[in-house]
């Protein structure tokens, strides 16, 4: 007689039809009543072969899935590792030293709100379509979070903390790494992770822009071709990819940051 | 203390200048005495169209502002709808059960899938007219909004809900005077979050098909080799996305003012 | 003497059924408040005296018995039953003015009266002047104030107050208990009030009601009747306090 769980199993089941009412009318709409052309909206199961069809064939767009994913990956890392090594630093530094604080924080105020997409243009143009080009795309994409996340983290230090380091006769450096840095963690994190994502949508939308190769590429040519199927596999190629990376970054996060974060 | 004062003074004024000069400086030196001159335009030469483009068309028929307020009023359309669905939604699964279990799992199917994905599809539904980048900008801002309501749903405090009824509150006015107040803050930083990433994917819908808008400067200034009008589009984006955050902050001062401690 | 009765629980018991098992929470509850009575219900620790209030305000029904309030039975809350928490419980978006007149408002009272209503309760809880303040920019004892404010505001047949100063400094706490004193004997309500502070119990009861530690159920009544304002150090009071204790069923 377990009231709560048989209720909860109960909306389990709820999902799972509303899940398959959905892929159900999906179907009906497409295959069966054909309400709306293919070429538009290719109905689930067709997905669903391409999906698999492009684990082994090149067509349309010269590489198969994963070759895409590993072209998409390799440049999203590139630039995310960048962007974390330089970024987290700046936003410490910003944070943490008075100068250095006056003078960055009103440019990068005015640096802040230009979407990294906007920036394509002039990359496409400086290094024409290449890894360097997206790269410094998504550097930026992940650069300006991690900066904002670690420097209002640094400044979000509780004072009475960084007095009683004080009284016990800590430096100024050895309160930032002993009290300012720790205390700072959960933020920097949740910093890295809103990086992640905007450096993955960078990444789609130079890859849509301009490249020869990864996902974007492969749903511009599926667009350019009208082959909607080739479209859909590559956004939720996408998806699954992100639902991965938030799953590691909830990993990572319980691994790390101990004391818990503020949620 | 007068004399410190007015240091404090050249100290807010001064250090940031500090900042910019250095950017322009080293800009300037950059462009006049390396090969980057070649790509690059100088700091002077871009206000120059900067002021040029303030009354002379880009493009055939509009001038900068025109261009801008087109931009702003995509954003604007497909961000109100998205706030009104998204907060709908959000409120609706965060309160109802049956609701969230029905709309939930198709929820998590579109939630990781970064915003300017959906560009090549919405083209190939909706052609490359304003309901497509409506559609695009649509789901830019609804995740967002949607993740945050949903989220602040769920944080009601429902000791304050009994308080509502025992004081003979109704069911809708327990919504009206509890849930929904209570959300507020959430869905305002859902909205925040929504409105740059539709900022973002205006910019990214115009880039890719469209005649007119600050995204077609930018791409317009890549076909036309025109680094100057490349970085007048960036100025601009920069400058509207700074009075739109600057927007949003006064609007949440004046709503969220419950939450402030002072005076 | 034949005083109306307005709160009669009749062998009342509680369980509650968990994953961990069935939990008997109180077990054949009887006890009478009559009108204007101040009545305390006091218990050692985690007794289930909330749950007991819980049952009184109709948040939780009785697994036996019934509650009988103003001559009916409780069936789910209701406005005629008004609660004071431990904890605040405002709305932190309303300012004082709206968190006091929240329950003639819901109930439909024209803007003027309520207003009117209001201002009474703000001038008796002393908050005058603080009308347009938010919650966040009281202390905690205003905030208890404003709390009692808007509870006596909705005009309820009782009132039900849960160990309201419990998270108050000690200093605070014997203010708001000289406070709740006046504000009881300017406004005549029938009032029940939990606490784990014996003097608390002494200084402002009437009538205390001494609960057996879980399953909770009454195990002594005491009739206070010293002199208000009392004196904590008075010789009656000591001896209250110390039969009391010596009464009082052990706890963790």
């Amino acid at each position: 007689m377990n009231t709560a769980k048989r209720i909860n199993r109960k909306y389990k089941y709820i999902s799972l039809i509303s899940m398959l009412a959905f892929l159900g009318i999906w179907y009906l709409a497409t295959a069966v009543l054909k309400l709306v052309p293919a070429y538009s909206l290719p109905d689930p199961v067709k997905v669903i072969t391409t999906f698999v069809q492009k684990f082994y064939m090149k067509v349309p767009d010269g590489a198969t899935l994963l070759q895409n994913i590993w072209a998409s990956v390799k440049v999203a890392m590139l630039g995310y590792v960048f962007g974390v090594v330089i970024g987290i630093p700046t936003g410490v530094a910003m944070g943490w030293i008075k100068a250095v604080e006056k003078i960055v924080r009103p440019v990068f105020d005015f640096i802040k709100p230009i979407p990294p997409i906007a920036l394509i243009p002039v990359m496409i143009v400086f290094f024409g379509i290449s890894l360097q080009a997206k790269a410094i795309i998504i550097f930026f994409s992940t650069v300006i979070p991690c900066i904002v996340n670690s420097y209002s983290g640094i400044k979000q230090t509780n004072q009475i903390h960084l007095w009683v380091a004080q009284t016990f006769g800590a430096t100024r450096r050895q309160q930032l790494f002993t009290v300012a840095l720790p205390s700072a963690l959960p933020m920097i994190f949740a910093g890295l992770r809103v990086a992640m994502g905007s450096s993955w949508m960078g990444l789609v939308a130079a890859e849509l822009l301009g490249s020869t190769s990864g996902i974007g590429y492969m749903i511009s040519v599926g667009r350019a071709l009208l082959r909607s199927d080739i479209i859909i596999v590559g956004i939720l190629t996408l998806g699954i990819i992100g639902i991965l990376i938030s799953v590691m970054f909830d990993l990572l996060e319980k691994l790390l940051v101990r004391g818990g974060s503020e949620k | 203390m007068k004399k410190s004062s007015i240091k404090q003074k050249a100290g807010t004024i001064l250090l940031p200048a500090v900042g910019f000069v250095a950017i322009l400086v080293i800009w300037w030196l950059l462009v006049s005495f390396t090969r980057i001159g070649l790509l690059l335009p100088t700091p002077l030469e871009v206000l120059k169209r900067f002021i040029y483009f303030l009354g002379n068309p880009i493009g055939k028929a509009f001038t900068l502002p025109m261009h801008l307020l087109i931009s702003l009023r995509r954003v604007l359309t497909g961000f109100c709808i998205a706030s009104v669905a998204g907060i709908i939604v959000g409120i609706s699964m965060g309160r109802f059960k049956p609701i969230e279990a029905i709309v939930r799992p198709i929820f998590e199917l579109v939630r990781p899938i970064p915003g300017v994905a959906w560009i090549p599809l919405a083209i190939v539904w909706f052609g490359i007219g304003e309901t497509a980048k409506t559609f695009i900008i649509f789901m830019g801002g609804f995740v967002n909004i949607v993740v945050n309501t949903y989220a602040g749903a769920r944080h009601v405090d429902e000791r304050l809900m009994g308080v509502a009824y025992m004081l003979g509150a109704s069911k809708i006015q327990a919504f009206f005077r509890v849930v929904l107040p209570s959300c507020v803050p959430y869905i305002f930083a859902g909205m925040q979050v929504g409105l740059s990433t539709c900022w973002m994917a205006v910019l990214a819908a115009e880039m890719v098909s469209s005649f007119e808008g600050v995204g077609w400067v930018i791409i317009a200034g890549q076909d036309i080799n025109d680094m100057a009008q490349i970085f007048v589009g960036i100025i601009a984006i920069a400058v509207m996305g700074l009075l739109l955050a600057a927007f949003m902050r006064f609007m949440e001062r004046i709503l969220c003012r419950w939450r402030e401690r002072g005076a | 003497m034949s005083r109306k009765a307005v709160i009669e629980c009749k062998h009342v018991s509680k369980t509650f059924y968990t994953l961990s098992g069935d939990h008997l929470v109180v077990d054949d509850l009887n006890f009478t408040v009559y009108e204007n009575e101040f009545v305390v219900l006091f218990g050692p620790g985690q007794c289930g005296k909330t749950t007991v209030l819980n049952l009184i305000t109709g948040l939780e029904l009785p697994t036996k018995g019934e509650i009988i309030v103003a001559g009916e039975k409780v069936t789910g809350p209701s406005p005629k039953r008004g609660m004071v928490y431990q904890t605040t419980n405002l709305f932190m978006w309303y300012n004082v003015m709206k968190n006091v007149e929240f329950g003639p408002s819901v109930r439909g009272i024209s803007k003027k009266e309520r207003r009117k209503k209001a201002q009474h309760y703000i001038d008796l809880v002393g908050l005058t002047g603080f009308e347009k303040h938010y919650p966040v920019q009281l202390s905690g004892g205003m905030q208890q104030r404003v709390g009692i404010a808007r509870a006596y505001c909705n005009e309820p047949d009782i009132i039900c107050m849960d160990e309201p100063f419990g998270h108050l400094d000690a200093q605070t706490r014997y203010l708001m208990e000289k406070e709740v004193e006046r504000i009881s004997s300017q406004e005549k309500r029938t009032v029940v009030f939990v606490t784990n502070n014996v003097e608390e119990a002494i200084y402002l009861a009437d009538r205390i009601i001494l609960l057996r530690n879980l399953p909770t159920s009454v195990k002594k009544e005491y009739t206070v009747d010293l002199p208000r304002p009392r004196n904590y150090v008075s010789p009656e009071f000591l001896a209250l306090r110390e039969e009391i204790t010596r009464d009082m069923d052990p706890t963790l």
